[in-house]
């Protein structure tokens, strides 16, 4: 089982001599993560900048990232996972499958050339986006890659980082783990938080129209999610608190504007690598920030005839 | 033997693992209507959502389709559960003794970090059969779940003794993280059988893709499948094993852990 | 007002030992007299002044890392239960944060010192204090290992040393300053350690993890900080390295210092085969020295979470055990290494470590200047600080712990012939008064006038004889905020923080440098006070 490891994106920019970004496109999706984090910073340990670091960049396409790349390691679609757990094995100088792996549309020569590479780096590091966490295999290809850097530290120093998406993502889990213990996927219908992606997680209870109401909160499920999701978002009540109407807004019951955080309210982000910045707003807005909004609610809900979920603590799960 | 009726479908999932033959045993049925469930938030009763007839024991028969309903016989050490129709997550979650039979489908996690006792359902199942629940280092340790129909993702993730046998084909994953055990594939399987695996049995009765970190190591008939065989025929899963009607490839992985595990893939004559 | 009749007080900061006398709180503090208000009739009762927790690790980005790797450790935590006035969380050996402030303030301590901040996310710590109810709290900034300082310090540059690091506490809004593996976690970055006291720690010329140490600790005392350079030694769970912490001591001569977790430091042998415990040579050269305090970071047998800013130390307990291993580096400042570990009383190893702890406490002979704790998460968790107060308060019972370790640990440590039984009053010393002097948190740790009214109240002769286990009362700030295991009230604690002086020139030495090898902007790196859930500020002069 594994654990983590990883670090601040400053180690990054002082120390990295070879970075991977598997399964992302940070020239379009993290467009400054090159110029400020990774590739053409001096660091202080890498004063000769861009080229004292390798760029390899793993993905089924050719996208405008290439360009920054050094190496480009084109796989077929879906084959993440089969391509992870071969470089696990030849880092352990175990046999692998001639056939099997050229399936992945990579060769064995290729693999381990870049098994080589990660094994000489003073400092590695795996930056992995949603080409291969939302893809076949889900959380079991963002395994892969922890394991795989894990790993790689008998040999060297080796990190791996999640490049996240949009919004305050990081930011919530954080929140999660520190009030519920679990970063998302948490249930409290039984007085308690627990855990289980898969029976907790949006996509699934939404999906299995597990749920019988809906507050939307910096997202917008209405235009991301599966049709029967979305099916489900349209029957039962939705509340919507956004800035903008959105795809989940016209199918909501009630949608309330709010204030842009960031650009109209405060508050803290935390970045991909966990490291958490003020937001200071700009601008004022007209209208009342997401913590107002759920503060009037939930005075109005504490309004209501008292309903205690169950003092039963013993039970409920394994 | 209480006989509960479904009576009213829940609008949400319902949480009943008071539904159990240890915690039904001593109950009379005004006892059992009164039993603890759990509606979303709400408390509520078994009596709210299920009719209750039948005389007392440890065996319990459900009726109707319970695919909302989550927990039944979790942790059981005794007795039988008869479901008449389908259930829903966390069927036999944690069992020690005892069986259960399903004549319909079930959800997730059914048998999770079982320990003992037997599962048998009809029709299918869903993911994580037999699997350790997330962070947990270990899935079943004990005890037999047979599956006449298809099953999920990641059947039998991180299991370590007992036996999963499944009629139809299961998706990814199957014998995830495997440290023990066997698992039976009458209809194959998708992709990723045996990943990560550390010791273990995976036999596979249909040809199935597999990872580039598993290699060829033979073709034999094993004596050990013929015990399996006959464990397993009465039940109603035939393993083929006669030299006269085929042989197994063996293949040895994962090479990633490095793990000395097993797939064995029936290969007619 | 409540006036609290006929309890058996223990307040040894004010020579109070064991005498049945009233205690009476207005507007949250001790007062000499009240007329009216509610009365609580303590008869049979002990009444201790609320616990202080010198060195704990409850909030921040290390713990959240913790609880991120580990979900399975809330299958067995216990549940705290959502309620109009009071939020859901989980125990376990990570708790969350809610759950944290529920389950100290349940055991009767009312203060808790966090003992690992690193500046780039003290943001994120306080955040986590904020949402820690009931209790006070202080923290202590990581520095040790600040490339910024260590550079001044190897350029022989202590003034302009001293104002960075003073900076650089009222950035963090800090209470005071910690000291993790000197130029060991730096040296982590390259994957390598700084296992000799004098020698240069690697990428550095001829700065030594001596220097580090006697550089902080020089400048500590100099910034008049109320609480001593706090140091986590080099070398910790290594067998032989009760050398390394006599050379630290030394080295720390002429200062005030605060030695964390002494247990992990305390041990001889040159392998993990011989390894033995030698807390007793160690209690010798530690009673002689009064310039320090130390707190025993003692282990009890069963589960654990290692959560260490000592990154090298992670990465060999990883080796020695397979458990699951996490890391972060944290640029130019720290480190985090995490591996869930459990104490096995069959173990030779664990069986010296456990009695190490206790003869710490046995054998360090003031009471005030030796602290109980547990390191937790990484001894065992907070919650079970009753178990180590029975061990210390009765020889009997030590004994029978003793029968179920291996024959052959007895050999390895000198436990089975101490005696010495802890009295009420000592272990309200070390478990309060202590604790608070040393932090120098003059409201705390006593029932004096103007002291803050945070009291445990315990049954004198409970039924089960587990008389730290559940107290009858607690009380914070004037509130009944427990009783008979139940939280009563939810109050919201304190944060106390330091203000040390410095020359306001150093921003413009700090911000260039501070652009070059960070990647945010200098003007979001400090925290504003603004932050804070009811800051208190103690002003160092």
């Amino acid at each position: 089982m594994g654990g983590k490891v990883t670090c601040t994106l400053g180690e990054v920019k002082n120390r990295a001599d070879f970075i991977v970004y598997w399964g992302g496109n940070p020239a379009e999706c993290h467009p400054r993560h090159f110029t400020k984090y990774t590739l053409t910073q001096k660091g202080r340990f890498v004063p000769e900048g861009r080229k004292g670091r390798t760029m390899v960049l793993v993905d089924i396409r050719e996208t405008p990232s290439v360009r920054a790349a050094d190496i480009f390691l084109q796989l077929r679609p879906g084959k993440d996972f089969e391509v992870l757990t071969t470089l696990r094995a030849l880092l352990k100088n175990q046999r692998v499958d001639e056939a099997s792996v050229a399936e992945t549309g990579l060769t064995i020569p290729q693999l381990q050339d870049l098994v080589d590479r990660m094994k000489r780096a003073r400092f590695g590091v795996i930056f992995f986006g949603m080409g291969v966490s939302m893809t076949r295999g889900k959380h079991m290809n963002s395994a892969a890659i922890l394991r795989l850097a894990a790993e790689l530290n008998a040999f060297t120093k080796f990190v791996c980082m999640p490049m996240r998406g949009h919004g305050n993502v990081t930011g919530s889990d954080m929140v999660l783990r520190w009030t519920t213990g679990f970063p998302f996927g948490v249930s409290l219908a039984r007085g308690y938080p627990r855990f289980n992606p898969g029976e907790f997680s949006t996509v699934d209870l939404l999906v299995r129209g597990d749920n019988d109401a809906a507050l939307i909160l910096g997202a917008d499920p209405g235009a991301t999610m599966p049709q029967p999701g979305i099916d489900h978002l349209a029957r039962i009540p939705t509340i919507v608190l956004d800035p903008k109407v959105t795809h989940t807004s016209r199918l909501a019951r009630v949608h309330i504007t709010t204030a842009a955080t960031g650009i109209s309210a405060p508050g803290t982000v935390y970045r991909m690598d966990e490291v958490p910045l003020p937001l200071r707003p700009a601008l004022k807005s007209p209208y009342p920030t997401d913590e107002d909004v759920i503060r009037r609610i939930r005075r109005a809900v504490a309004a209501k005839p008292a309903w205690t979920s169950s003092p039963d603590a013993r039970i409920a799960s394994a | 033997m209480p006989i509960l009726t479904l009576k009213e479908q829940p609008p949400v999932p319902l949480e009943a693992e008071s539904l159990s033959p240890d915690v039904v045993a001593a109950l009379t049925l005004d006892a059992i209507r009164s039993l603890p469930v759990h509606l979303g938030k709400s408390r509520r009763s078994v009596g709210d959502f299920f009719e209750v007839a039948g005389p007392h024991g440890d065996e319990l028969e459900i009726r109707g389709d319970a695919a909302k309903v989550k927990w039944i016989g979790r942790g059981m050490t005794r007795g039988r559960i008869t479901l008449l129709g389908n259930a829903g997550m966390h069927l036999g979650s944690c069992m020690k003794g005892g069986s259960i039979e399903v004549s319909g489908n079930v959800s997730d996690w059914l048998g999770a970090e079982m320990s003992g006792g037997r599962i048998r359902v009809g029709g299918n199942a869903g993911g994580q059969v037999g699997a350790a629940y997330r962070g947990s280092l270990t899935g079943m340790t004990g005890g037999t779940i047979l599956i006449g129909g298809s099953a999920g993702l990641e059947v039998g993730m991180r299991m370590r003794r007992g036996i999963i046998a499944v009629g139809g084909q299961a998706r990814d994953f199957a014998g995830l993280e495997m440290k023990g055990g066997t698992i039976l594939l009458r209809g194959g399987a998708e992709l990723r059988t045996g990943a990560w695996i550390s010791r273990g049995t995976i036999i596979s009765l249909k040809p199935i893709p597999l990872l580039p970190t598993f290699s060829y190591a033979c073709t034999y008939n094993p004596t050990f499948l013929r015990l399996y065989a006959r464990h397993l025929a009465p039940l109603g899963f035939v393993i083929p094993h006669d030299e006269k009607d085929g042989a197994y490839e063996r293949y040895a992985g994962d090479a990633a852990v490095p793990g000395r595990g097993e797939i064995l893939v029936w290969k007619p004559a | 007002m409540l006036k609290i009749t006929g309890g058996t007080v223990h307040d040894p900061a004010n020579g109070v030992l064991g005498v049945v006398k009233d205690v009476c709180i207005a507007d949250g503090r001790i007062v000499s007299g009240v007329d009216g208000g509610r009365s609580l009739d303590a008869t049979g009762l002990v009444v201790f002044p609320g616990g202080v927790d010198v060195h704990t690790h409850v909030a921040g980005a290390a713990m959240n890392f913790a609880r991120g790797v580990t979900p399975e450790s809330y299958r067995r935590a216990v549940r705290f239960i959502h309620a109009p006035d009071r939020r859901a969380g989980l125990g376990g050996i990570t708790p969350t944060t809610f759950a944290t402030g529920y389950m100290y303030a349940g055991m009767g301590w009312t203060t808790v010192n966090e003992a690992a901040v690193p500046i780039l996310s003290a943001r994120h710590t306080h955040e986590e204090l904020h949402d820690i109810p009931i209790l006070d709290k202080s923290s202590l900034v990581l520095m040790a290992n600040n490339e910024i300082v260590l550079d001044l310090l190897e350029a022989g540059e202590v003034e302009r040393a001293r104002d960075v690091v003073a900076w650089l506490i009222w950035a963090a809004k800090a209470y005071g300053v910690k000291a993790v593996n000197p130029g060991g976690v730096v040296a982590w970055k390259s994957g390598k350690n700084a296992s000799t006291l004098s020698a240069p720690i690697p990428g550095y010329g001829h700065l030594t993890p001596a220097r580090i140490i006697s550089g902080l600790a020089g400048i500590v005392d100099d910034l008049k900080m109320p609480h001593p350079l706090h140091l986590h030694g080099n070398n910790l769970g290594m067998p032989g390295n009760v050398q390394t912490t006599l050379e630290t001591m030394k080295v720390l001569e002429g200062h005030r210092a605060h030695l964390a977790h002494l247990q992990f430091h305390a041990y001889g042998g040159d392998g993990w085969g011989t390894m033995r415990s030698e807390a007793k040579a160690l209690a010798e050269a530690f009673n002689a020295r009064k310039n320090l305090t130390a707190d025993a970071g003692a282990i009890l047998f069963g589960d654990a979470m290692t959560v260490t800013a000592d990154g090298p130390w992670e990465h060999v307990l990883h080796g020695l055990t397979g458990r699951k291993w996490s890391n972060v580096d944290v640029e130019n400042e720290t480190g985090c290494g995490i591996v869930p570990y459990t104490y096995k009383e069959r173990s030779l190893v664990n069986a010296v470590q456990w009695a190490a702890g206790l003869e710490l406490l046995l054998l360090i002979d003031d009471p005030w200047r030796i602290f109980l704790t547990t390191d937790h998460p990484n001894g065992g968790g907070f919650w079970r600080y009753p178990e180590l107060v029975r061990l210390l308060r009765d020889a009997d019972h030590r004994r029978e712990c003793l029968k179920k370790l291996p024959p052959k640990a007895r050999e390895r440590m000198v436990l089975p012939d101490l005696d010495r039984q802890y009295t009420l009053s000592e272990i309200a010393i070390i478990t309060s008064a202590g604790p608070a002097r040393a932090l120098g948190l003059s409201r705390k740790g006593h029932l004096g006038v103007g002291a803050d009214a945070d009291l445990a109240l315990y049954e004198e002769k409970p039924s089960n004889g587990l008389m730290f286990d559940y107290p009858r009362y607690v009380i914070k700030g004037g509130e009944i905020v427990v009783e008979d295991g139940e939280i009563r009230a939810v109050t919201h604690g304190r944060e106390f923080i330091a203000r040390p002086s410095f020359d306001d020139g150093i921003e413009a030495y700090l911000r260039p440098l501070f652009e070059k090898v960070y990647t945010m902007s200098f003007d979001n790196y400090a925290v504003e006070v603004e932050r804070l859930g009811q800051p208190d500020i103690h002003p160092c002069a």
